[in-house]
């Protein structure tokens, strides 16, 4: 047995796994010869990773983090930077009422009832001490609380350079910063190496790989990289994020996306690791629910940066209009599905893009370099008037002004009767000019579901029904949290809290 | 000087074919061109058949191009917009030279993946 290969001796623990699972008693373990061990073994390095990373190697564990990119971050670091805390200090600083009920109730009614209640307990009950681990870190965000959409109250910390790298930096220098931590870029996992009882004990992956956005399916076609083999002593965490990006399996899901469709996801987000822990044995949970983002623009590519505008601007505090009609189609801050599904029938077949649009106060909210940056890029417009707003988009001018004094009606009143939209507080309507417009469009964003995951983080098995030994997962590589659709600003709370979790249990 | 006369020697002599054919298969950047520089002069002891030279990677660029912090620093103009392709908002200076930079074919942008409209606002095309 001493000369097997360790193809072989992969095999060996697979099919060794399988039959312990049927209950056969296999007594030969055959220890691969590994390149290098850790205490942990981190997959993937957004906010999941960093969580899981920096709190376990603050246990004084030696931890190593892998990433297939050459970049450290994923979505996390292109992320919009607005992390959801309910019941925070800045929410009590600014008399702002919530609660747990509140928060439930949002977040289940946005998730059409999916979540999974545990997950949510968890993220609630730890948002804070998700939240004080980034500021332990560095993290810095702004005083002005964000209130995305299907929030009931403003929920959501920013960051101070309004991307979710604002918080990823600091959590990257920290991890550094602790003893016996690495960070391998360009590495790939492909293989979870289990031992006779199915306990995961390492890592099989691909260093010096080069990613490649020119193939179609780069987890399959790309063949880079050297073989290595690495020992994770107390665990494994998979944080490898979703995969809209994945154009082979987001298809399996909804035959109806194509091959081309816009995603505001970073093209590294792909199935394949997720996949490897199904293979193992990780139950799948939601896997084909994938949420579109409502905010953004067929005028730009990716999350650009017009879904800020109509984040923290347009939605909130303007309205969107059919151009066909010239008039309002929807509560411009439900939940994200119930808008992409809405922008989606009046879009049709004939590319009718809505228009998003505001008044001149709202954008004082948005960071001042995005907005000059998005308003020079020409995928946001300035109008002295509606009646220009009206030519520039082919809107019927008095329909339009008629739509927007029944809105500033409705503002008035604090009601509004049409959708149900939680109107601005302070009472802005749509009457200062200049007024600020787009089209809009809704890109693939979010995949709602993965591996399922208990509270302890643990990766549940289908073979079992129990936590695969060995095994953790966090952020968007798991399903259920969120249900069906994701609130805005829940994804940085759930990837924080479950990779901190995930890192102290490990 | 010596030591990128003697590569250049080197190179033609041992890759067994001219230098012309050569700088055709594996064209320079004309700054690096107007340099003279040499296939050893970044291969550095990876033999003498080019079709086998790997990529340098940043210990490569940097043993001229020195630290990440330094080209930085040289790009600082464009923190204004937060656009410094060496120290970008979303990055720092972290990113390896060649996610952007490729030596015998055409550069990339990799900003150019979100931000389509505006890099054409930020900067040239990348060397
Ligand atoms: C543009 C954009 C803006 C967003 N804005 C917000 C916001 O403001 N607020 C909010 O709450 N949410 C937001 N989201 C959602 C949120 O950013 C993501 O859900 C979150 O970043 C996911 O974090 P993660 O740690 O699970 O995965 P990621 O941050 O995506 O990290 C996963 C990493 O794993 C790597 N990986 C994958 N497979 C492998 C493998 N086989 N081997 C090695 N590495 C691998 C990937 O390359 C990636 O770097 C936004 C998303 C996007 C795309």
């Amino acid at each position: 047995m001493s000369n097997l290969s360790r193809r072989n001796l992969l095999k060996i623990s697979a099919l060794a796994a399988a039959a312990t699972a049927l209950g056969a008693n296999q007594s030969d373990s055959n220890a691969p010869s590994w390149d290098g061990e850790y205490d942990v073994i981190v997959i993937g390095s957004g906010f999941a990773a960093h969580a899981a990373a920096v709190k376990s190697a603050m246990r004084g564990l030696s931890v190593l983090m892998v990433e297939k990119m050459g970049r450290v971050g994923g979505n996390s670091v292109i992320n919009g930077g607005i992390f959801c805390v309910p019941l925070s200090p800045k929410q009590k600083a600014q008399g702002i009422n919530d609660s747990r009920e509140l928060f439930f109730k949002d977040t289940l009614k946005a998730g059409r009832n999916l979540n999974n209640p545990a997950l949510l307990e968890l993220i609630f009950s730890r948002a804070n001490d998700a939240l004080n681990l980034t500021l332990e870190c560095g993290a810095e965000y702004r005083d002005f609380l964000e209130q995305s959409g299907g929030h009931s109250v403003p929920r959501g910390y920013k960051t101070s350079n309004g991307t979710g790298a604002g918080i990823i930096q600091p959590m990257q220098a920290r991890f550094k910063s602790l003893p016996n931590t690495e960070v391998k870029t360009r590495t790939k996992f492909d293989k979870f190496i289990t031992d006779d009882s199915g306990r995961v004990v390492g890592v099989e992956v691909r260093e010096n790989y080069r990613f490649d956005n020119k193939l179609f399916d780069d987890d399959r076609e790309n063949k880079s990289g050297d073989k290595k083999l690495y020992r994770a002593k107390k665990g494994v965490v998979l944080a490898s994020g979703g995969f809209c990006a994945d154009k082979v399996y987001r298809k399996l899901q909804e035959p109806l996306i194509p091959d081309n469709a816009q995603t505001t996801n970073h093209s590294g987000a792909t199935a394949g690791a997720m996949l490897e822990a199904f293979r193992i044995g990780a139950y799948p949970v939601h896997v084909s629910h994938l949420q579109f983002g409502p905010w953004a623009s067929p005028d730009e590519k990716g999350y650009g940066l017009a879904s800020k505008f109509n984040v923290t601007a347009s939605f909130r505090y303007g309205i969107s209009v059919d151009k066909k009609t010239s008039k309002r189609y929807m509560n411009e801050i439900a939940d994200r599905k119930t808008r992409a599904d809405k922008m989606f029938e009046i879009i049709g077949k004939d590319e009718n893009y809505p228009i998003h649009f505001c008044d001149s106060r709202p954008v004082k909210h948005m960071l001042k370099e995005q907005f000059d940056k998005l308003l020079a890029s020409g995928a946001l417009k300035r109008f002295d008037t509606l009646d220009a707003l009206a030519a520039e988009y082919g809107l019927n001018a008095s329909t339009l002004k008629q739509t927007v004094a029944q809105y500033n009606e409705y503002v008035k009143q604090g009601k509004d009767p049409d959708f149900g939209k939680i109107l601005p507080k302070d009472g802005t309507d749509i009457s200062v000019p200049p007024f600020y417009a787009m089209r809009g469009v809704p890109k693939l964003h979010h995949a709602m579901g993965g591996v399922a995951i208990n509270n302890k983080a643990q990766v549940l098995s289908s073979i079992t029904n129990e936590p695969i030994a060995g095994l953790y997962a966090a952020g968007e590589v798991t399903g259920g949290t969120h249900g069906a659709s994701r609130l805005g600003s829940n994804a940085i709370l759930d990837c924080l809290v479950c990779g901190m979790v995930a890192g102290e249990n490990v | 000087m010596i030591k990128r006369v003697l590569c250049l020697l080197f190179c033609l002599a041992c890759a067994g074919f001219a230098s012309d054919e050569l700088s055709v298969k594996y064209p320079l950047k004309p700054h690096h061109e107007h340099l003279a520089l040499g296939c050893a002069d970044c291969h550095e002891n990876q033999g003498d058949e080019p079709s086998k030279f790997k990529a340098i990677g940043d210990k490569g660029c940097l043993s001229c191009h020195k630290s990440k912090k330094l080209l930085a620093k040289r790009l600082e103009f464009m923190d204004v917009l937060k656009a410094n392709p060496h120290n970008s908002v979303h990055d720092g200076p972290t990113l390896y030279c060649d996610e952007c930079h490729n030596e015998h074919k055409e550069s990339t942008n990799m900003c150019l993946e979100c931000h389509e409209h505006e890099v054409k606002e930020w900067m040239g095309v990348t060397p």
